[in-house]
């Protein structure tokens, strides 16, 4: 029990800072991000080339991932997503773009980076064993810490700074925030940096224990999906939530359901379907989002 | 042919003309056999296409039809190995079995709008792709592999559709056969648009309860052509189980869902013989690309981030020249 | 450091490429290979390690002068064609190697493009060696795929007995991704050891092959306490993370795998977490690697940067098709006199120390010789590297 509840705190941590970016681009634009997963996947590779291959502090190598994503996610929206959104008849068409730059970061990683699994060194060694039920490695409970405290942080940054205000105001209404001054097309290049950072942040993060390859990309953009979409998508609260509730089920299912062997994820599937139809709009979210 | 104008009639002359005739007499000339494939490929893809576009229709994203592909794959390859039925009547039962499932799933997710709806019907492509994995029928993880060619059809002794595994050039018979499907589905898709029930679907896609409150009996309309969209994809999904004679859990999965709605996206999704456009972009475009060798990849997602930054709604919109300016 | 080379060696491919079919050969006439695999997206490790083998080997018989084969010399052209792991896709590649003329192409690396490719090579007169386990591909009425590497059919017997005999192993766990090929091999595993009489506590967990945390996978299987741990089908993404996951779970029995791993990735991803797992190699160890071996894999990382370890069972494929060539010329147009040729061929193999042979074997498990004897050779990770365990036949 105790051992399904950690389990379940770890994988949620850190699903739900993957959530928490791709709900922020998505509050801000009405852009359903595919290529959020590749930016999680870059975001591992920079870390461990920093950290695994060139031995800069780990530290100074997350950040790198971070700035290196921003800078990534500016240019991305400022010179794609801002024209294309202006001249699309449908919003909807956005996707066609974001799954075009994720076949092309997916071209980018695989011939900068290699197709081999790249794993760093840990960065703490031992694990914490209480009388065997309850099992996790320290370097898994430190990332986990460093996820939430991250969360804490971008919560605290959309609450009390002017950015975060602006940030708000401009997913609850584009044209009101427009008509209160907030320059819109700054600020939606600025919530866009934002959320890659994210991404590129829990990759850095990650690597140093699920390391990474080219092929995480499209799974995890697709994990991040359905978490957005149990707490509801566009809803910061509901994506952390969401990641949360994704996490739990999966410790819990393959806790409880593991001797009906392949069926474990078609369960979890089949009841986020079913939850999904009774209730459309997640679970905090605005109804047809 | 009442109600069109002599361009269209023109036009669609020429089309038919260059499928039936033009491509083999090309291919002919330039000895590149392998084009047959390719666009027999695109023409069964287009078929599913067709359906996920007319989701579209009615204001509705659908990443889902990779699901109804397997679906109808699937059938289609059971019927034919373990009962023993002839292909081409295994061929509709499939595309009927998927809309049947369409509509048992499309009662309660219909509800659903925008991403939501999008994403429950990508977590369906995942929960069927599964369900073949754990099911006994589907042979499980091992796929239904071995499956016989389209066997010939003959009403009162007058043979109608040839024997597959009798002939010399399967190739060309698929590729006549895909192309006969693909022109009767965007007949279909044509004549649909262009009907009362066409007229309802537009008030829907602009506003559901505006729809709704003048009398259109929405969740009617909405189980109808759900169901018509999902037939398509168990066409294609057929198909193409008979090509290549084995179906497997991941003959359609995840990646051909977000295919198929790329190609409506890509083609335009203000135009009905856009989803056809789009997939012959897309698919064929890949193979062109082949002399590129590891650049492939790159230089593909290049020219698709191109297209649609300059041309955000499709291709098709070149033609009207109303792109740029919403 | 790495990047850069990285870099450089993208640079070299891209030039290859560029140029492989138009200028650089002299005046030989060209041979071409098919590949036909996965080279993009999650899975482009397995193709990648296989596309990059036969170049490697490509470019160094081009170098030293060409490849004679009856009278004539050729050079070696290598045709890939990225599949993108999709059955509808490697159908169009295979086509596309009909197009080109050609009679022997390496792949498809999954069970379904295998299974897909049938048709197209068996009307158009094309050998295939793919990378696909299942039966039915190699036995009659089947007739033109011929499998590339051991079997895990084949392997899981052999380890899972030398396992029992040598460390007192009694019960055995499975675990396999939520795919095709790890499930089918699971069946096939536990079938195996079944026979031999060993205790199965645990065969139905599985896994997404998306999973990024394998704590909560693996604890139930911890649970039923097994001797041994097999990860069936496990793709070298997988193995480190899963390695990692059971040994901090303080999992002390043994684990073992029958697909290829690198020793690179293993290193890198469990670290000596991984010290004692068992794989499944070609001849990757120093006492086995003869010096063409040894060469084989200088070129390699002096052409692309790194070398994989998966590409020392990925390198025979090209050496059995030219090796079978040169025994009848003939058969470089008639697939027909290739199959013939298959149930006597014979040759040295020159990638191994001591007289292991090249020959084509199978009868026990599909009746007609439809598979490459490459050498059983059972790996053990240690410190970095592998180390042999053993060394089995297939027949």
């Amino acid at each position: 029990m105790e051992q399904i509840l950690a389990n379940g705190v770890y994988l949620g941590s850190q699903y739900a800072m993957i959530a928490l970016g791709l709900t922020l681009i998505f509050a801000l634009m009405n852009v359903l991000n595919f290529a959020h997963g590749q930016m999680y996947v870059i975001g591992g590779f920079v870390t461990y080339t920093f950290y695994g291959q060139w031995g800069v502090p780990f530290v100074l190598a997350l950040v790198m991932s971070c700035v290196t994503l921003a800078i990534l996610g500016a240019l991305i929206e400022r010179f794609l997503f801002a024209p294309v959104i202006k001249g699309s008849a449908r919003e909807e068409s956005t996707m066609l773009l974001a799954a075009g730059i994720a076949f092309f970061l997916d071209a980018v990683i695989l011939l900068v980076f290699g197709e081999k699994q790249r794993g760093v060194p840990k960065i703490v060694d031992g694990v914490f064993n209480y009388d065997f039920r309850l099992i996790m490695p320290y370097d898994r409970i430190l990332i986990c810490v460093l996820a939430i405290l991250s969360i804490v942080a971008f919560i605290g940054l959309m609450q009390y700074t002017k950015t975060g205000r602006a940030l708000r105001a401009l997913a609850q209404d584009r044209t009101a925030a427009q008509l209160m001054g907030v320059n819109v097309d700054r600020y939606s290049m600025i919530g866009f940096a934002l959320g890659a950072m994210l991404a590129g942040l829990v990759g850095g993060l990650l690597v140093t224990i699920t390391g990474v390859n080219l092929g995480m990309g499209g799974p995890t953009s697709i994990k991040a999906f359905m978490m957005v979409m149990i707490g509801g998508a566009g809803v910061i609260s509901g994506a952390i939530w969401g990641g949360i509730i994704l996490g739990f089920m999966e410790a819990i299912g393959l806790a409880v359901l593991y001797q009906y062997g392949d069926i474990t994820y078609l369960l979890i599937f089949v009841s986020l379907m079913i939850f999904l139809a009774i209730r459309p709009q997640g679970l905090m979210g605005k109804p047809w989002g | 042919m009442l109600g069109f104008t002599s361009k269209q009639l023109i036009g669609v002359g020429i089309f038919l003309f260059m499928i039936f005739i033009g491509v083999p007499l090309i291919i002919g000339a330039t000895g590149r056999w392998d084009f047959y494939f390719t666009l027999t490929s695109v023409a069964l893809l287009a078929i599913a296409s067709a359906g996920v576009w007319l989701t579209f229709y009615i204001g509705r994203i659908n990443i889902g039809q990779g699901a109804f592909a397997l679906i109808g794959a699937y059938v289609s390859a059971i019927l034919v190995v373990k009962a023993g039925w002839s292909f081409w009547i295994s061929l509709p039962a499939a595309g009927l079995f998927a809309a049947i499932v369409a509509i048992l799933i499309g009662l309660p997710i219909l509800r659903l709008r925008g991403v939501y709806f999008a994403m429950i019907t990508l977590v369906l492509t995942q929960v069927v792709t599964l369900t073949a994995l754990a099911l006994p029928i589907t042979n499980g993880a091992k796929g239904i592999s071995n499956i016989p060619l389209p066997s010939g059809i003959s009403l009162f002794g007058i043979p109608i559709l040839p024997d597959f595994a009798g002939m010399e050039n399967t190739k060309l018979a698929f590729y006549y056969t895909a192309c006969v499907i693909m022109i009767l589905t965007y007949a279909a898709l044509y004549r649909l648009v262009n009907s009362r029930l066409g007229h309802l679907c537009r008030s829907m896609q602009q506003n559901e309860e505006l729809a709704s409150s003048i009398g259109v009996n929405i969740s009617y309309i909405r189980i109808v052509i759900f169901a018509i969209s999902s037939f398509f994809g168990g066409l294609g999904g057929a198909m193409f189980g008979s090509i290549a004679q084995s179906v497997y859990p991941s003959s359609f999965q995840v990646a051909d869902s977000v295919n198929f709605m790329l190609n409506c996206f890509l083609g335009g999704l203000g135009y009905v013989f856009g989803p056809m456009l789009g997939t012959l972009v897309l698919y064929f475009g890949w193979d062109l690309l082949f002399e590129f060798g590891k650049y492939q990849m790159l230089i593909y997602s290049t020219v698709l981030i191109l297209i649609i930054r300059f041309l955000p709604n499709g291709l098709l919109s070149i033609r009207i020249g109303k792109g740029g300016d919403k | 450091m790495q990047r850069r080379s990285l870099m450089k060696a993208a640079l070299t491919a891209a030039t290859l490429t560029a140029f492989g079919a138009t200028a650089a050969f002299a005046e030989n006439p060209v041979l071409k290979i098919g590949f036909v695999g996965v080279t993009s997206g999650p899975a482009a490790a397995w193709g990648i390690s296989n596309q990059r083998s036969m170049e490697a080997r490509a470019a160094w018989i081009n170098e030293t002068g060409g490849y004679t084969i009856g009278d004539t010399t050729y050079d070696i052209e290598i045709v890939s064609f990225d599949d993108q792991k999709d059955p509808k896709r490697a159908i169009a590649g295979m086509e596309k190697m009909a197009q080109e003329g050609i009679h022997y192409v390496v792949g498809p690396n999954v069970d379904d493009g295998a299974a897909a490719v049938r048709p197209v090579a068996e009307s158009n007169g094309i050998m295939y060696f793919p990378y696909a386990f299942p039966k039915s591909l190699y036995q009659a009425p089947a007739s033109n795929a011929v499998l590339g590497m051991v079997a895990n059919y084949q392997s899981g017997p052999a380890i899972y007995k030398y396992l029992m005999e040598n460390e007192g192993v009694k019960t055995v766990a499975f675990i396999a991704a939520n795919e095709s090929d790890p499930l089918s091999q699971r069946d096939g595993g536990v079938e195996a050891a079944t026979a031999l009489g060993m205790e199965v506590v645990s065969d139905n967990v599985t896994y997404q092959v998306d999973t990024t945390d394998f704590t909560p996978v693996l604890t139930p299987v911890m649970r039923a306490q097994p001797d041994l741990l097999v990860l069936s089908g496990v793709s070298p993404a997988n193995a480190p993370q899963l390695i990692r996951s059971a040994r901090e779970l303080g999992f002390q029995g043994l684990i073992s795998t029958e697909t290829a791993q690198d020793a690179g990735v293993l290193a890198e991803g469990a670290g000596d977490l991984a010290n004692g797992f068992i794989s499944v190699g070609g001849a990757s160890t120093p006492e086995l690697a003869s010096p063409m071996m040894i060469e084989f894999v200088q070129r390699y990382t002096d052409m692309f940067g790194e070398y994989n370890d998966e590409s020392n069972t990925k390198v025979y494929a090209l050496e059995y098709i030219l090796e079978t060539l040169k025994v009848d010329p003939s058969a470089i147009t008639d697939v027909d006199a290739f199959q013939t040729t298959m149930d006597t061929f014979e040759a040295p193999n020159p990638y191994m120390n001591g007289d292991a042979k090249l020959r084509y074997v199978g009868m026990t498990s599909f009746g007609q010789r439809r598979q490459v004897a490459v050498p059983l050779v059972v790996n053990v990770f240690q410190d970095g590297a592998f180390e042999t365990l053993f060394v089995a036949e297939v027949d």
